[in-house]
Order: structure tokens, then sequence, then C-alpha cells
């Protein structure tokens, strides 16, 4: 098993209700799989939300396999300016 | 050179420099927040950031966009926590030898700041509701 931390903005936020979660996982989860659980856990408030995903803080551009201690974003359209 | 910061309070604008003698131009960009979000009327916008990875990404862009152009300094401040309509949410002074890419370089870096920097706004409108911005223009 391994524990990740999941931090959560804006839409994500918003439709999940937290800034953070923890979540304990099967080794050799992959950051799409934790994806699909985010979406199912927002009871389809995120189904028209584009997400990029940042692992300790860096976007990724492909699914990979998360470790222990990891720190996961789903991050929403971005909005600054 | 880069500068780049963000910062939880009113904007301490970058001072204008009158002896730069290389630079022809010295283009200034204040983004400030309008009264309406979405035809939504709103007091202020509460702008959000991913801590760490929103003033990395910043810098990277401000990096990526003086090599990209001719242009000597970029500097950037942004504002994070609640910005009430009227002020400054983000300001950038790009001087270069021409204003030309001054002025494309500054248009480049503001869309990929909005592409790629992990900053949200979300709208306090005038029951006090908070709700998250759909402004996501380019």
């Amino acid at each position: 098993m391994i524990k990740i931390k999941i931090k959560c903005f804006s839409q994500v936020k918003y439709a999940l209700g937290k800034k953070e979660l923890v979540l304990e996982l099967e080794s050799g989860t992959t950051t799409q799989e934790v994806e699909r659980l985010i979406r199912k856990k927002a009871n389809r408030n995120l189904d028209i939300v584009s997400l990029s995903v940042a692992v300790n803080k860096k976007y990724i551009s492909k699914s990979l396999v998360l470790n222990d201690g990891d720190e996961v974003a789903f991050i929403p359209p971005v909005q600054g300016g | 050179m880069v500068k780049v910061e963000i910062i939880n309070g009113p904007i301490d604008f970058f001072p204008l420099n009158d002896n730069r003698d290389q630079d022809g131009a010295e283009i200034v960009f204040n983004g400030r927040v309008r009264a309406a979000e979405y035809d939504k009327i709103i007091t202020a916008l509460e702008y959000e950031q991913y801590e760490d990875m929103a003033e990395s990404e910043l810098k990277k862009v401000a990096e990526k966009t003086v090599k990209k152009f001719v242009i000597h300094d970029l500097f950037c401040k942004h504002r994070i926590g609640k910005v009430k309509v009227g002020q400054s949410s983000l300001h950038v002074v790009i001087r270069s030898k021409h204003r030309k890419e001054g002025f494309i370089a500054m248009n480049y870096f503001i869309s990929a700041l909005k592409d790629r920097v992990p900053i949200w706004k979300w709208a306090i409108l005038e029951d006090g509701t908070k709700i998250p911005s759909d402004c996501t223009s380019s």
C-alpha cells in the first residue's frame, strides 16, 4: 500500500468540498486511476472540467505510477492575471 | 534579468528607470479586477495559488519569454488573496531595445502565464458568496 496526498484547487476544491485528501492505495496505482477516482467522488461535477496533472508540484504529460508520499494535484484550467 | 514574485497584499510597483541607456522601450502592464465576471457583479476576486509551484512556473514562463524574444528585463508581481475591484492583481514591466519586441513579448508572457501558472480566481459576489470564477480567457 501507498499513501498519497491530493491537493484540491478551484473547481476541484468546490466539487469535493475539501482542500486536501489523503488516500491509501494499492502499490502500482497510476495518476490516471486516481483521476478517475476523484472524478467519481465529485459526483459528475467535474465531468466537463479538463484537468492537468502535477506530481510533487511539477506538471506531468503522461500517466505515471505513484510512489508512497507523493503529492498529486488535478489542476483545472488556470486563471492567473 | 528576470524577477518574479507572488505576493499577498497590495502591489508595490516596480520603479520606472530613467537611467537605461540601452533600452528604448519600457512597457508596463497592470491587470486590474473588473466589476463583473461573466455578467455577475462582484466586489472582489480572491486569487488562490498552488504554493511554490505557482512561483516556480511563473519563473519558468518569464525565463522562456526572455530567451524567446530580444528583451532585457522582465519583472512580474502577481497577487494572491483578496483583490478588490479596481485594484491591480498583476504587474509586469518589460524593457527592450525597441517597442515592437517588447509588446510582442508582453502579450506572449501574459498568455503563457494564463496557460501554465497554477493560480485561480474565486469571485466574491455582492452577497458575500464565493464561487470559482468561470473566466478562463486568454
